[in-house]
């Protein structure tokens, strides 16, 4: 029996490859910039914050401000 | 301590906290990362009519996708392992602490040079004074030397519980039979709460720890007036 109808291999126009092409540097930069985000928006200034209270921190001018608010057990007001 | 609505991890008052800190910041960049990656990936094959059927074998993406992984875990452990170390290093205490576990409260023990030993209760809710903490404060607090190194010896008397003090980045399980150390160093003066964190029984909710951080003379002065 002959087919009335010859088959042809499908013609790929690479629409899936350029698609994929573009899509994977979207995806990079996309993750990458979250990534960087992250960092600027809450893990540096976090450090920051840190670095900048322990810069000239004084423990015994702190202590006393909470002895003198009465929060201690052991030191009662401000005794020397 | 906690405060309502908090997200992230208390302030930190030790060194190993403020690592932990760091650590955690990092780490949860590298989530947002590869979340944001499979969420872009996702979202991008439902909204494409594009497909291929025939794909044979796929081996330079295969070998990006398990290299990359690998080189990733890598950058989570290194840290890791560095803090983990960091915490076991040798310190020099100035000062030994014995805490017991039991149902529903803690002991402590300084024995260095006398003999100090209390029991350390929470205060129930009825009994607090304005401005005091539900189901944080305690009788007893644990004062202790601020800025300098301290050595918890950390047991039970009954059934497992934990001893935790999160803005000092501690937490240490108290088994009956076992003495768990864990070294201690804050780097402010004031009061660091903490929950046993191991089920206990009934109270384990009920069993709360509050070190009390002051100068070294004022824990001296302390420390005598207890005896």
């Amino acid at each position: 029996m002959s087919n009335s109808f010859s088959s042809t291999k499908a013609w790929m126009h690479g629409f899936l490859a350029k698609h994929l092409q573009f899509h994977i540097v979207g995806t990079f930069i996309i993750s990458l910039g979250t990534a960087t985000f992250c960092n600027f928006a809450v893990a540096e200034p976090g450090n920051k914050a840190y670095a900048d209270f322990y810069r000239n921190y004084d423990s015994m001018k702190y202590f006393e401000v909470k002895s003198k608010a009465g929060i201690f057990q052991s030191a009662k007001g401000f005794e020397i | 301590m906690a405060y309502p609505m908090q997200l992230g991890f208390q302030d930190a008052a030790s060194p190993i906290m403020e690592e932990l800190l760091h650590f955690h910041d990092h780490t949860l960049m590298i989530v947002f990362l590869i979340s944001s990656l499979v969420l872009y990936i996702i979202s991008l094959m439902l909204t494409t009519k594009l497909t291929h059927t025939s794909t044979m074998d796929a081996q330079e993406v295969e070998t990006v996708w398990t290299i990359l992984p690998a080189i990733i875990l890598i950058m989570i452990a290194l840290p890791s392992l560095r803090i983990l170390y960091m915490m076991d290093e040798i310190n020099n205490p100035s000062l030994t602490v014995k805490t017991m576990g039991h149902q529903w409260y803690w002991s402590y023990e300084y024995t260095d040079y006398e003999d100090l030993s209390f029991d350390s209760y929470m205060i129930p809710t009825s009994e607090l004074k304005p401005g005091e903490l539900r189901l944080l404060e305690v009788d007893n607090r644990v004062v202790l030397p601020m800025e300098m190194t301290i050595r918890m010896l950390i047991s039970s008397e009954d059934v497992l519980h934990s001893w935790a003090v999160p803005s000092l980045g501690l937490k240490t399980d108290a088994i009956p039979g076992r003495l768990n150390q864990t070294t201690l160093m804050s780097t402010r003066p004031g009061l660091f709460y903490g929950q046993c964190s191991e089920i206990c029984g009934s109270n384990h909710s009920f069993m709360p720890i509050v070190l009390e951080l002051v100068p070294l003379k004022y824990f001296e002065k302390w420390s005598a007036s207890m005896l």
